[in-house]
């Protein structure tokens, strides 16, 4: 039975019209505001030119960067750490993601709340917190280890593969994929699971068996999401990677983008390594969706969302979680708030080492307040937007299986595979071809919008898994009822998909805040973010006044996921 | 006879009077002339309301000399900060368009002759410079304002610094122990030298290319390679490195970063020359350019003159710890190691054939060497 077969109501199917209209609506707004960029920057990179001259065509660039000394390598340890990180991060988000929200594990809902916070601490001073905590000369841990009986060396050491792994799993490895995974577990109705248990199996049985075939498509999104993101990851590798001689793929794409005269020809070429990687891991994906099988998970009838009894171990499952949360994100956060009042992050042996200066010297400088107002305008439209946007091209994306559908897909991923600063140029020449680029350029307005585009591939994914898992009696119940197309999506689809849209709408928020490469060509001194006072702040090397700003970001986020977070649950009615 | 005598005393005298006073004369009306055109200009450049500079996001620029410009002028300067790379991005794709947002660069010596100059994105300063205390030859250790381009036309240089070819921490190495380069070739330091990464470009690779004509390809491959010299591409990390006696020689760490740690106490001590390698002079922090096509190119001149006042390169210079080419600049907050010597010979670091050529040649060589182990 094809996905197409089981899913689509016949309602949909009726409004053609305004349907085909959108579709090829969206098809136009995709291609213009994805391709044309993608387009712009393959065709730059066999221009052989210097900028302002005359265009000459040719290979040079692809050749110059696919021989140069390295290139591969690179590309072989990019590919070997994604592999080995995804791993373990899959394994664990789904257990975190399946505790929270289909055991009755306690404190389920505060673990929840701590991967979102976590997730949005800013990496670069966090890498720095690990650094203080496991270098082999003066970490912290390795200290301690040492006054331990029969430890002379030390135990631990960040600089190399397998510290990148580990600070990779705390600076970002799960948090990510429980935010996106959570919804679409808690959506999980509980009939099939309480069918599979009268027929005999255990949990173990039932989660591998049942819920996680159901819920596929979101773990697979989330793992294509990870993987590719993956492959880009960058400031951990060049803070832990370079002092052992390890060097990523994106560390050659960013070494060819700082050369002067700069060569975006090559750095193209090396980036399109992603879209080949993508194109894919999506045939795979899609081939998967559309291979016969059923991920509908909320119908109409007897929609229950009873959880596991775990007994007593759900206490010991608890305090796993507590543990790793505690370990991985807990005692690395202390030592960045503790370094936002120091004089010198982490040295805590020069004379009076606390100090409130770094604090104190932010909050009063004037474009504090200016790019802190920049940036709540920026990231509020970016999430509203995005959550407009996307949840109207996800339902089209599921509900019509035309032949555009994997072209709109595939439009959609363009930002998640193109190298951010070479997202922003592609994004800075299309402001500027445009009659808007006086609106757009240089304005905040230009930097929500830029910021939408980039969110594309997640909000779309999180929107679509979330939609393939609502039967489609839910919408001919109501059709039949006499309610309208109109009146069906705003009372029966979107208050079901209210939890998917407070979570990628806090994920946008969130991201919008911490974003540094999309806007680091589109701002200009009226319309600074904060996160680009963050890179000045890293950038000169003030690291305790960055850590400051980074707590401060962090925080802002922790507020509006409480308020965010109500909002949706309350439009969702009751978990 | 006597009458006449008279005559030719008193048109004697009357000549040289004139010929003593009129040097002076000329000046006071070269600089009433020269100040009049300075107020004029002043003038126009507050109608233009405000000035958009480009430059590196450093603190000096962003606490001392906006708001020191602003108060003196009453200009708003817009300043558009990042790194040379994303900004002259940023600038080839708005000029594509039509659109012309800087008015002046305050950007690195590689950016400005191999982008800013060869992209033909600047225009001549020499003529704008009328300021009278900048127009002042002077006022210039070099006798006039130092325009470092071929036509000395377009682009200006302030600063001229004893660069420093490395740091140490006297905790763990000793200074006698850094007398000669080859010392750095000790066996005893393997892995206790921080470089920022020479493999790409930047500082660790400009200083490498230098060691390279200086010291030959053999000392540059046993410093790297046999040495284990410690990379990085993070300033900060490098500094850190330093002042924990982890690293204690330091290849490539900042004046500017170093010099909190100096007074926090920690036994940093810079190193301005060894036996071996000649000392290297620089034009860092900045060289200046004014934009073609200016949107405000009166306020772009006000700061383009005053920036290299007594005021505007004073407050810079202090901040950042360089040594400027101005004569009048208060220099005693200075390490002395920073001032150049007269009667020493200088590799100098920013001289235009060697950024434009020579450096960029060294510095391929360089990579071939490291990226072939």
């Amino acid at each position: 039975m094809s996905l197409a077969a089981t899913s689509l109501p016949r309602s949909r199917r009726l409004h053609l019209r305004p349907i085909r209209l959108a579709e090829l609506s969206f098809l136009l707004f995709l291609a213009v505001v994805m391709g044309l960029p993608l387009l712009f920057l393959l065709t730059g990179s066999f221009n052989l030119s210097a900028p302002g001259k005359p265009a000459v065509y040719g290979i040079d660039n692809w050749l110059r960067a696919f021989t140069d000394s390295g290139t591969l390598s690179a590309l072989g340890m990019s590919f070997t750490l994604s592999v080995v990180r995804l791993i373990p991060a899959m394994i664990l988000s789904v257990s975190f993601a399946w505790l929270i929200a289909r055991t009755d594990m306690p404190g389920g809902k505060f673990i929840e709340a701590v991967c979102w916070i976590a997730y949005f601490v800013p990496d670069f001073p966090l890498v720095l917190a690990w650094i203080l905590l496991l270098d082999p000369s003066f970490g912290f841990l390795n200290s301690v280890a040492k006054s331990l009986p029969g430890v002379d060396a030390s135990l631990f050491n960040p600089y190399g593969f397998w510290g990148i792994v580990w600070v990779h799993t705390s600076t970002g490895g799960i948090w990510f994929k429980v935010m996106l995974l959570v919804p679409v577990f808690r959506r999980l109705g509980a009939t099939l699971e309480e069918a599979a248990r009268v027929a005999g199996a255990n949990t173990a049985v039932m989660l591998w068996r049942i819920t996680l075939p159901v819920l596929a498509p979101m773990i697979l999104a989330v793992s294509v999401l990870s993987f590719i993101r993956g492959l880009q990851s960058f400031n951990t590798e060049l803070l832990l990677g370079t002092p052992a001689g390890i060097y990523v793929y994106s560390t050659k794409i960013y070494d060819f983008l700082q050369r002067e005269p700069r060569a975006y020809g090559e750095a193209t070429a090396l980036g399109s390594v992603f879209l080949l990687v993508l194109a894919v891991l999506l045939f795979f994906y899609w081939k998967f969706l559309s291979g016969g099988k059923k991920f509908t998970v909320v119908t109409g009838q007897g929609y229950s969302t009873l959880r596991v009894k775990l007994g007593k171990w759900r206490y010991v499952a608890f305090a796993g979680c507590l543990l790793y949360v505690a370990v991985t994100m807990l005692l690395p956060l202390t030592f960045l708030v503790i370094g936002s009042f120091m004089r010198r992050y982490g040295f805590f042996n020069i004379a009076s080492p606390f100090t409130v200066n770094h604090w104190h010297n932010m909050l009063s400088d004037p474009i504090f307040l200016v790019a802190l107002k920049n940036s709540l305008i920026i990231a509020g439209t970016t999430a509203a937007g995005g959550v407009l946007l996307y949840s109207a091209l996800a339902y089209l994306l599921v509900s019509r299986r035309t032949v555009t559908a994997p072209l709109l897909e595939s439009l959609c991923w363009i930002p998640h595979v193109l190298p951010g600063i070479l997202l922003s140029l592609g994004v800075l020449w299309l402001f500027l071809a445009t009659p808007l680029r006086f609106v757009l350029y240089g304005s905040v307005w230009g930097i929500a919008v830029a910021l939408i585009l980039a969110d594309s591939p997640v909000t779309t994914q999180a929107f679509k898994a979330g939609l393939l898992q609502l039967g489609a009696d839910l919408e001919e119940a109501a059709r039949v009822s006499g309610a309208s197309w109109r009146y069906t999506y705003r009372r029966v689809l979107l208050p079901l998909l209210a939890p998917i849209a407070a979570a990628v709408g806090l994920m946008n928020f969130g991201s919008a805040l911490t974003s540094i490469s999309t806007p680091v060509l589109l701002y200009s001194h009226d319309s600074r973010p904060l996160a680009i006072l963050l890179l000045e702040y890293s950038f000169t090397g003030e690291l305790e006044r960055a850590a400051a700003l980074g707590l401060l970001i962090t925080a802002i986020i922790g507020v509006m996921m409480l308020i965010g977070r109500k909002l949706g649950l309350q439009l969702a009615g009751s978990e | 006879m006597r009458l006449d005598n008279c005559k030719q005393i008193s048109l004697t005298a009357v000549i040289m009077i004139g010929f003593v006073f009129s040097g002076p004369i000329a000046l006071w009306a070269q600089t009433r002339d020269g100040e009049k055109e300075w107020a004029a200009v002043v003038e126009a450049a507050n109608k233009e309301g405000k000035v958009v500079v480009a430059g590196s996001p450093d603190p000096v620029m962003r606490n001392d000399v906006i708001p020191k410009f602003t108060a003196r002028f009453g200009i708003p300067v817009e300043f558009v900060a990042g790194r040379s790379s994303q900004i002259v991005a940023r600038v080839e794709t708005e000029r594509a368009s039509g659109i012309f947002s800087i008015d002046v660069f305050l950007a690195g010596p590689d950016t400005s002759a191999n982008e800013l100059y060869k992209d033909k994105m600047i225009d001549p300063l020499k003529p704008l410079l009328v300021m009278p205390e900048v127009a002042d030859g002077t006022k210039w250790k070099t006798g006039k304002v130092w325009l470092a381009d071929p036509q000395e036309q377009f682009i200006v240089r302030a600063f001229s610094s004893v660069a420093t070819l490395l740091f140490i921490n006297t905790e763990h190495v000793k200074p006698d122990e850094m007398r000669n380069m080859k010392d750095l070739l000790n066996p005893k330091w393997r892995g206790k030298i921080s470089t920022e990464d020479p493999t790409t470009t930047g500082a660790g690779a400009n200083k490498a290319a230098r060691f390279y004509v200086q010291m030959g390809e053999e000392f540059v491959k046993t410093l790297y390679l046999d040495q284990k010299a410690v990379r990085t591409r993070d300033r900060r990390q490098m500094t850190d490195w330093l002042a924990r006696g982890t690293q204690p020689i330091c290849l490539d760490c900042r004046e500017d970063d170093v010099r909190p740690l100096v007074k926090e106490g920690f036994k940093v001590l810079e190193i301005f020359e060894m036996a071996g390698a000649g000392p290297t002079i620089n034009g860092s922090p900045w060289m200046l350019s004014y934009a073609n096509k200016a949107p405000h190119p009166k306020a772009g001149q006000v700061f383009a003159n005053w920036i290299l006042s007594k005021e505007g390169l004073e407050t810079y210079a202090k901040g950042y710890g360089s040594a400027s080419l101005r004569t009048d600049v208060d220099e005693s907050y200075l390490n002395p190691g920073n001032l150049p010597k007269k009667g020493v010979k200088y590799f100098d670091d920013t001289d235009w054939k060697w950024i434009v050529g020579g450096r960029h040649e060294n510095r391929d060589k360089v990579w071939k060497l490291l990226k072939a182990r």
